[in-house]
């Protein structure tokens, strides 16, 4: 049984990462190459980050990353490309998420209202006990 | 018998500083504002374009508001904004059109269309009617709805990075680090940012979202966590994973998400 | 008018006088005027002033007369309108137009805004199909200048549509386009049924749907030419005629795929169309062949490749050569998915609906189909997907509106029954608990004899995966009412759901369950009383494997279904059992998806290890066929006082049914079926020692394989219940003992 595929986000290939030019391109050049990044750095003018990603899915195990590419492309102040790196899974850490959450104000639907929303509706399955 | 109900005529001979009173005693002793708003409605209508009917509007604007009949007063208030825009009560009206749209924000809980609103007039009501009494506390419920915006971005945010979409989430991350800065949530966006980064493999982007996290919130429990992150030692318990029997409670029955 | 000296004069008065004015204050007047007593005023300010107190609107007429230095203003105000009412409206009641309507009481008459309001009001009948509607506004004067104003609305009957007619169809018949329109001609219970209103906007739904209609048949030339449409005599009814060109059926020829971008490679592309010449050209299976070349290169990790059909007609024998050219596509991302509308609903509930992330390349197929599962999950009762432009030319958002609508119900039911007495029961159901997507049933209800309490509670996705659990926990009693026992069970069972492929599905599940058979009469069958003594404790584990390619796959109009389940089973009184069923059926839609034709096989087997099986585990004739009555029909004790039936270890049945419209308008929601039902069930174990018979007087042995067959026809109706089944049958082979039902009624599940 073959596993269910899910692609994600976008990464340009060799072929086209050929038509950048160190020091010469600018981000604007860039973008009209291989289009605009998929993320970007914290501080301005970092550098541009583009993520491509092909997952697993199915069966009991959690859905597995089978493929990334990360191409970072780096400017200098003046604009101008710096370097371009591409790299893959190998690079990156499973990170272990931390639990605490910042509280947010509001609550969501509670039970009790849940329930008094509910009062007096009608389901015909459960009248036939097919519910 | 016509549409508004209860003995019209009865009240034609009244005048319109009475049928007023009789509103404001109404709505002050009945536990329903609704049985007011006949009178200030009556007053409306008998004697239009007086002194009267301006603050007859008004009242059943805030009557509304208290039986949180919040479409009709956001009508009414909105009706009287148009007809008196300068008035003295203008600014209050503008404050109830406002919380027409914030006090539906807890009751929902969960509706960005709304806080979007709420934002919205709000914000108006500060920069029309900058120093009335109204607007210390329009101040303070835009920053409560401010951050419930930020709190919906990092929720979402949170749901790409645990499905390890971590593009989308740095996106989400960094919209609350740079639109909602004075939000309660800029740390954690900035830990969550250190951690996908960390997880992408961009060490040196880390570093840069941690020092920004250290410089401007050093005693915040995310700096530390973020610290840790990156120096290679674990979370501390209180944060670690724990069984996947206890992730099905937290998760399963709690509704929690990490 | 204002009286005025041709050159700019300026004016200083000390007094104003204001005539005329009842209701207006003053002071009122004096905001609009702009000045104050003993003010200079220019005539141009006079003039502002004069145009400010007309345009306000309150004023019938206004005349400013100066009289040396005061000035006289004598306005006549326009009357203020006590009470608006509307009279002779049956058809859509006073709040409803009320909103349409801007003058309201307590307001000043102004006659262009009755005029309008008049106006509204008829656009609003026309927009229920009532456009012979007429409206007329009447003021009825109060006295000291307070006037009514009283709309007579003479609703006039619905204009319905009399007949729809089509000019140029050959290849279908009339009656078969009618139905493929929405607006349906005015059949019998013509008050009844919306549809056949005439309404405008309603026609261009019927062109769309029109040429969808025939575009999905290969007919690529087809056009409406016009759509004409007379009104009747008497402005009741319309005569709507389409006259349309079909053009000629079109089938196609041979494809081919050609590659326009470097480094890929078209053959083994092309290995991948699922498309024989000669089949009928359809934008759905078109559509199709294109998902499967541009998923390809995704697999190779390539983005933003399309696959771009290029026509060539033939049109001498009607075939069309199609060659797939890959390009790249532009790039175009989602920036942002924006969900609102959710009051109740978590954000992620909706958003685990979507295959694509942010930032992920924008795939307007998966985004359609994101938004059919967000429909699927019944918890909206409007949901609205559509892109729109982001923050740049190559960034879209994506906007979920939703409109929430209840998914739970909370009921009480109090039965009476002579045998019975009274009875109580108290269930609620909700299909969105606390908003996370779960689904939780509690139910209790309790009548003299049996009782019972149960709990459903599934997570469709645990673990935010696509992982459904499921568990089931409840205590019921039967009492001998119906059977000639009593029985008392406890269960428990827990079950694990996920995709192992595109369209194959596996479960696993744990079941417990504890019962209890007492109250057998003392002339009952002896196998019954084998179940006797003690509390039955079984234990079990099971998996079932679904393979379904209906409506998902990739000719949504036929697919198959195949299942396969095992439970190994292992109780007390050293019982160890493996119950086994296996299943195919075939669906297949035909006649234009008309008819749909059903085949179904299903086979059954539980086989004991060790000790016997239990009353409750075997399968019983009336749940494996229609036509014979439950308790009543299958192999039999003959030994026993009644004949008490035992149920078999073994069943087989194959069902083929076909399921077609009765011709009555579709809006009524009926479909009728015809169906054959052949089966047995057979092999009941532990029978065969002295006390128990399974042969009747004439020997025919009732634990054999005896096949049963029953022919039988169905009703269907789209209830506002759900959708309900009537099956009338009637056994065509049958034992002598089995006792037939003719008659079942039930809520249709998912086949």
């Amino acid at each position: 049984c073959s596993p269910i595929q899910r692609f994600h986000g976008y990464a340009p290939d060799d072929t086209q990462l050929a038509e950048i030019e160190v020091s010469r391109d600018t981000r604007e050049t860039v973008a009209e190459k291989i289009g605009t990044p998929g993320m970007m750095g914290v501080m301005e003018g970092s550098a541009w980050y583009y993520v491509q990603s092909d997952w697993e899915h199915g069966g009991l195990r959690p859905p597995t990353e089978v493929r990334r590419e990360v191409v970072a492309i780096s400017f200098d102040d003046g604009g101008r490309v710096t370097n371009v790196e591409r790299f893959g899974q190998e690079q990156g850490e499973v990170v272990a998420l931390s639990r605490r959450v910042t509280s947010t104000g509001p609550t969501g639907m509670t039970l009790l209202r849940q329930l008094l929303s509910n009062f007096g509706q009608f389901n015909p399955a459960q009248m036939l006990g097919g519910g | 018998c016509n549409r508004n109900t209860g003995p019209d005529e009865s009240l034609a001979d009244f005048s319109a500083e009475e049928i007023f009173q009789r509103g404001e005693y109404e709505l002050e002793t009945s536990r329903r504002s609704a049985s007011s708003l006949r009178y200030f409605q009556e007053v409306e209508r008998l004697y239009p374009y007086t002194e009267w009917s301006r603050r007859a509007l008004i009242m059943q604007a805030y009557a509304h508001h208290r039986a949180r009949e919040y479409e009709e007063s956001r009508s009414a208030a909105q009706r009287f904004l148009d007809t008196y825009p300068g008035d003295e009560e203008a600014p209050y009206a503008a404050y109830l059109l406002a919380l027409s749209f914030y006090d539906q924000i807890d009751e929902v809980g969960r509706d960005q269309g709304l806080t979007f609103q709420a934002l919205q007039h709000l914000r108006r009501l500060i920069e029309e009617y900058p120093d009335t009494d109204y607007t210390r506390s329009a101040i303070l419920k835009f920053e409560l709805a401010f951050d419930h915006l930020a709190a919906k971005e990092m929720e979402i945010g949170r749901y790409y990075l645990r499905r390890g979409n971590f593009n989308a989430a740095v996106n989400r991350f960094r919209v609350v680090v740079e639109d909602f800065q004075t939000s309660t949530h800029t740390p954690e966006a900035l830990h969550r940012l250190v951690e996908a980064y960390v997880s992408l493999g961009l060490r040196d982007e880390a570093q840069t979202a941690a020092a920004i996290l250290g410089y401007n919130f050093e005693a915040n429990p995310f700096y530390q966590e973020s610290f840790r992150l990156l120096t290679g030692q674990g979370l501390e318990p209180e944060a670690r994973g724990e069984g996947w029997l206890q992730t099905i409670y937290r998760q399963a029955l709690r509704g929690d998400w990490i | 008018a204002f009286v005025a000296p041709a050159d700019a004069q300026t004016y200083r008065f000390n007094t104003i006088a204001i005539e005329g004015n009842i209701r207006v204050d003053d002071s009122t007047l004096f905001g609009l005027a702009g000045f104050a007593r003993g003010e200079t005023v220019s005539a141009g300010q006079l003039n502002a002033a004069y145009g400010n107190i007309a345009a306000s609107g309150l004023f019938e007429t206004v005349e400013f007369v100066p009289q040396g230095n005061t000035l006289l203003i004598r306005v006549s105000e326009f009357p203020i309108i006590g009470i608006v009412n509307f009279e002779g409206n049956r058809r859509i009641d006073d709040d409803v137009i009320t909103e349409f309507v801007q003058t309201r009481s307590g307001r000043v008459l102004s006659p262009s805004m009755v005029e309008a309001d008049a106006r509204a009001i008829a656009e609003l009948y026309a927009q229920r199909g009532r456009s012979a509607a007429e409206i007329t506004p009447r003021i009825i004067p109060r006295g000291n200048n307070r006037v009514d104003l009283a709309f007579e609305i003479a609703e006039g009957n619905v204009v319905e549509i009399e007949r729809l007619s089509f000019v140029g169809n050959n290849a279908y018949s009339s009656y078969r386009l009618r139905q493929v329109l929405d607006t349906k001609q005015a059949g019998l219970l013509r008050w009844f049924v919306q549809r056949d209103t005439f309404v405008a906007e309603r026609i261009n739904l019927d062109r769309q749907l029109l040429t969808d209609f025939y575009l999905s048949r290969g007919y690529v030339d087809f056009e409406i030419l016009s759509v004409t449409s007379e009104m009747a005599r008497e402005r009741d009814g319309f005569f709507l005629t389409f006259n349309i060109r079909e053009g000629l059926q079109y089938r196609f020829g041979n494809t081919s795929v050609v590659s326009e971008v470097e480094g890929v490679d078209a053959t083994d592309y092309a290995a991948e169309l699922r498309l024989r010449p000669g089949t009928i050209f359809s934008p759905t299976v078109l559509d199709q062949n294109i998902a499967r070349l541009e998923r390809l290169a995704e697999q190779r990790g390539l983005r933003f490749i399309r696959a771009e059909p290029r026509f060539t007609r033939d049109n001498r024998n009607q075939v069309i050569d199609v060659e797939f050219a890959l390009v790249r596509g532009d790039r175009v991302f989602v920036e942002r998915i924006d969900i609102q509308g959710n009051t109740t609903t978590l954000d992620r509930v909706v958003r685990r609906q979507f295959t694509s992330a942010e930032g992920d390349p924008l795939n307007p197929r998966e985004i359609r189909a994101a938004a059919e599962r967000i429909r699927a999950l019944g918890y909206f009762s409007d949901v609205d997907v559509d892109t729109r432009q982001g923050s740049g030319p190559d960034q879209a958002i994506v906007d979920v509106e939703l409109e929430e609508t209840t998914t739970g119900s909370l009921g009480f039911s109090v039965s009476y029954g002579r045998a019975q007495g009274v009875g109580f029961g108290i269930s609620f159901a909700e299909q969105n608990f606390l908003g996370r997507g779960q689904q939780v049933s509690i139910s209790f209800n309790t009548v003299k004899g049996s009782r019972d309490i149960s709990l459903q509670f599934a997570e469709p996705a645990l673990f935010g995966r696509d992982l459904r659990y499921s568990l089931g926990i409840g205590y019921r009693e039967t009492s001998s009412f119906f059977s000639d026992f009593d029985t008392r069970e406890a269960f428990l069972n827990n079950s694990i759901g996920f995709p192992i492929s595109e369209y194959g599905r596996l479960q696993l599940r744990q079941g417990l369950v504890a019962d209890r058979l007492t109250g057998l009469p003392p002339g009952g069958s002896l196998r019954l009383r084998d179940d006797e003594g003690g509390t039955a404790v079984t234990g079990s584990l099971g998996y079932t494997y679904t393979y379904d390619t209906r409506r998902v796959g990739l000719d949504p109009t036929r697919g198959w279904i195949f299942s396969m389940s095992q439970d190994f089973g292992v109780g007390n009184q050293s019982r160890r059992f493996v119950k086994s069923e296996g299943r195919a059926g075939y669906e297949m839609a035909i006649f234009n998806e008309d008819v749909t034709l059903r085949g179904d096989a299903r086979v059954g087997m539980l086989h004991m290890i060790d000790g016997n099986s239990r009353n409750r585990e075997r399968f019983q004739l009336a749940n494996v066929m229609r036509g014979f009555a439950p308790g009543d029909a299958g192999p039999r004790d003959f030994a026993s006082e009644n004949d008490s039936v035992l149920g078999g270890n073994r069943f087989f049945a194959v069902q083929l049914e076909a399921q077609f419209p009765l011709g009555t308008p579709e809006e009524y929601g009926l479909s009728g079926g015809v169906f054959a039902d052949v089966g047995s069930v057979w092999g009941v174990d532990n029978v065969g020692r002295t006390g128990i018979t399974m042969s009747d007087d004439d020997g025919t042995d009732y634990n054999k394989m005896n096949i049963r067959a029953a022919l039988g026809v169905s009703l269907f109706w789209d209830s506002p219940l759900g959708p309900l089944r009537f099956d009338f049958s009637r056994p065509v082979r049958k034992l002598d003992r089995d006792r037939a039902q003719n008659f079942d009624f039930s809520i249709v599940s998912q086949f």
